[in-house]
């Protein structure tokens, strides 16, 4: 390892870093500005190229990403979401609590396919609209479904960025998640729904002004074309199934969600303008920059000397180290971005792998840390944000206050959860 | 064809002291669209639109909806009354600025400002910058549509 090419290297990544948590510049811009900044320093002293920067960058993320991200804007203008969320409000005959556990499951089912921030974005409107129509707050319902997202995105390869940094990192596939994660999150799922139904017991008993109402929304008319939902629901349905078994058929996920991309693409024939205008390029650009720059880490030699370091870590219990991994990781997502946190801490745990730990179970501790750490502020995901900016256009506004009262036992009870289940089953993983 | 020859000179006014609640009050008294505040000297400091305060009634989130035709009922909506802490601000709370045009200038100019800011009615402002009428629409359409008559 060169000392120098180590420090300059970390330099970049950690000023990168604290810019982007300091989000006073865009994330992106700070990553793209970062990576070139890498390779610049790294061609001028000799530990990174412009080809080694190329192949540092994960295209099966990215291409699994990007094809979720085709399919999910071509769902959204046919009014899918919408669909379900007023079917939720016919099957609650506008009663409050069942309308909280309809929309809360829709959310989480949803988000464990789709991007959490789609799935709020699309979600939420409806649900302020159908809560003026019976005349009761938003506002449980609204919360509940920031952090319901949040929670869904858990449980599968596909349902949160930092489950596809670690799927593509530790080699984990749709299916592991489904054994490892799906059931922790499921537990913990129920957990949170009845500690928001007890936490909301207040706004929820209230009587809608107007119940019968709701009956009088008409789900046929919110899919603008029927016909397209039809071929998309098909084409996901198929990819999905096609996720479950991707392992057993040797496919790589971004072929799955590629492969399903194009076929949606070329059964509707959309403006593919319109398609590509709803892409988070953003997302991507970011991704694939914080890619460069981990690789000018790991040309650098930084990786060897983390391994060095976790040497001394390695004979730490894993069960107790899991633990700590999980409430240090939500702690940190609650306030930052997880996707870098993410980003940042598959090195150190391929690092403790290769000192000799078995790091298996960690990146299940990671993905849990990640994801239910974003419930703990209103500023902890996207999610929240977008609920957040919502609700200030309402006669409720959500108040950083109301978010500690109602979000942050959310991720206590979330993480604590996990600890326990991940403490009782560590042996199997 | 200048616009003061086409303006209603009859204008109401409001001052800018006035509360939410006086200028929803002279809106249903008068049947307007439209309602310039003032200040001390009669000059428009801005207007306030008969859509901005229903806004206060149908609130924002029917725009984060691409269609309503699905909503057949909007249920508690429609007895929904804004808080009377919104109603007793000052009007001041939904002024915005407003467009205006000189009493010299032309039917066209008038029309294509209308057009742009998706106005109904347009203020009208004399050389010293008094309010001095007001013109919609239909006053301006039909006044540049008049001229067709001598078409042969």
């Amino acid at each position: 390892m060169n000392p120098a090419a180590a420090t300059v290297s970390i330099l970049i990544f950690f000023g990168s870093l604290i810019l982007i948590f300091s989000e006073k510049i865009n994330r992106s811009i700070v990553a793209i500005a970062g990576s070139m900044l890498m390779i610049i320093v790294g061609r001028a002293m000799n530990f990174y190229s412009e080809e080694a920067a190329i192949e540092a960058i994960d295209f099966s993320t990215l291409g699994l990403l990007l094809g979720m991200m085709i399919l999910v804007a071509m769902l959204e203008p046919t009014g899918f979401f919408e669909y379900l969320a007023v079917l939720a409000a016919r099957a609650s005959r506008g009663q409050p609590i069942r309308l909280f556990f309809l929309l809360g499951s829709i959310t989480t089912v949803l988000s464990m396919f789709l991007d959490n921030v789609t799935t709020v974005v699309l979600i939420a409107p409806v649900t302020i609209l159908i809560s003026e129509i019976l005349g009761i707050s938003p506002l449980p319902f609204l919360v509940t479904e920031a952090l319901l997202s949040n929670t869904g995105g858990v449980a599968t390869l596909v349902g949160d960025p930092p489950n596809v940094l670690i799927g593509s990192a530790a080699g984990l596939s749709f299916a592991d998640f489904l054994i490892y994660s799906m059931p922790i999150v499921a537990v913990t799922w129920v957990g949170t729904l009845f500690l928001l139904r007890y936490l909301f017991r207040k706004e929820l008993s209230r009587r809608p002004r107007n119940a019968k109402a709701v009956m009088r929304l008409n789900p046929a008319e919110t899919l603008n074309h029927p016909k397209t939902a039809r071929r998309i629901l098909i084409v996901l349905c198929g990819a999905i199934l096609f996720f479950f078994i991707h392992h057993l058929l040797h496919i790589e996920p971004f072929l799955v969600a590629m492969g399903a991309a194009a076929t949606a693409l070329i059964w509707v024939q959309p403006d593919i303008n319109e398609v590509v205008k709803k892409v988070e390029w953003s997302v991507l650009i970011f991704f694939g920059a914080l890619f460069v720059m981990v690789g000018g880490l790991e040309h650098a030699g930084v990786l060897e000397a983390i391994v060095d370091l976790m040497r001394g870590a390695a004979s730490i219990d894993p069960v107790l180290f899991g633990v700590i991994l999980i409430w240090v990781v939500a702690a940190l997502s609650a306030v930052v971005d997880n996707v870098p946190i993410t980003i940042a801490l598959i090195p150190v745990i391929h690092g403790l792998g290769e000192a000799g730990m078995d790091v298996r179970p960690l990146w299940w501790a990671l993905a849990f840390g990640a994801g239910f750490g974003g419930n703990g502020t209103i500023i902890g995901s996207t999610a929240n944000i977008i609920v957040t900016n919502l609700s200030e256009k309402t006669r409720t506004p959500i108040t950083s206050s109301l978010w500690m009262k109602r979000g942050l036992p959310v991720m206590l009870v979330a993480c604590a959860i996990a600890s326990i289940l991940y403490t009782i089953i560590y042996r199997w993983f | 064809m200048i616009i003061s020859k086409h303006m209603k000179r009859n204008v109401v006014s409001i001052h800018a002291t006035a509360s939410v609640r006086e200028a929803a009050a002279i809106f249903v008294k008068k049947h307007i669209g439209l309602l310039p505040v003032v200040d001390d000297d009669d000059k428009p400091i801005g207007i306030v639109s008969l859509k901005d305060l229903l806004s206060l009634e149908l609130p924002d989130f029917v725009s984060f909806i691409a269609d309503v035709d699905f909503v057949h009922d909007f249920g508690a909506v429609e007895t929904t009354r804004p808080p009377a802490r919104v109603l007793d601000k000052s009007v001041k709370s939904l002024v915005k600025p407003a467009i205006t045009v000189e009493e010299e200038d032309g039917l066209l100019r008038a029309y294509a400002l209308m057009l742009q800011h998706d106005l109904h009615d347009i203020v009208v402002i004399s050389k010293n910058g008094r309010l001095s009428g007001i013109a919609s629409r239909v006053d301006i359409g039909t006044a540049i549509l008049s001229a067709w008559e001598e078409v042969d």
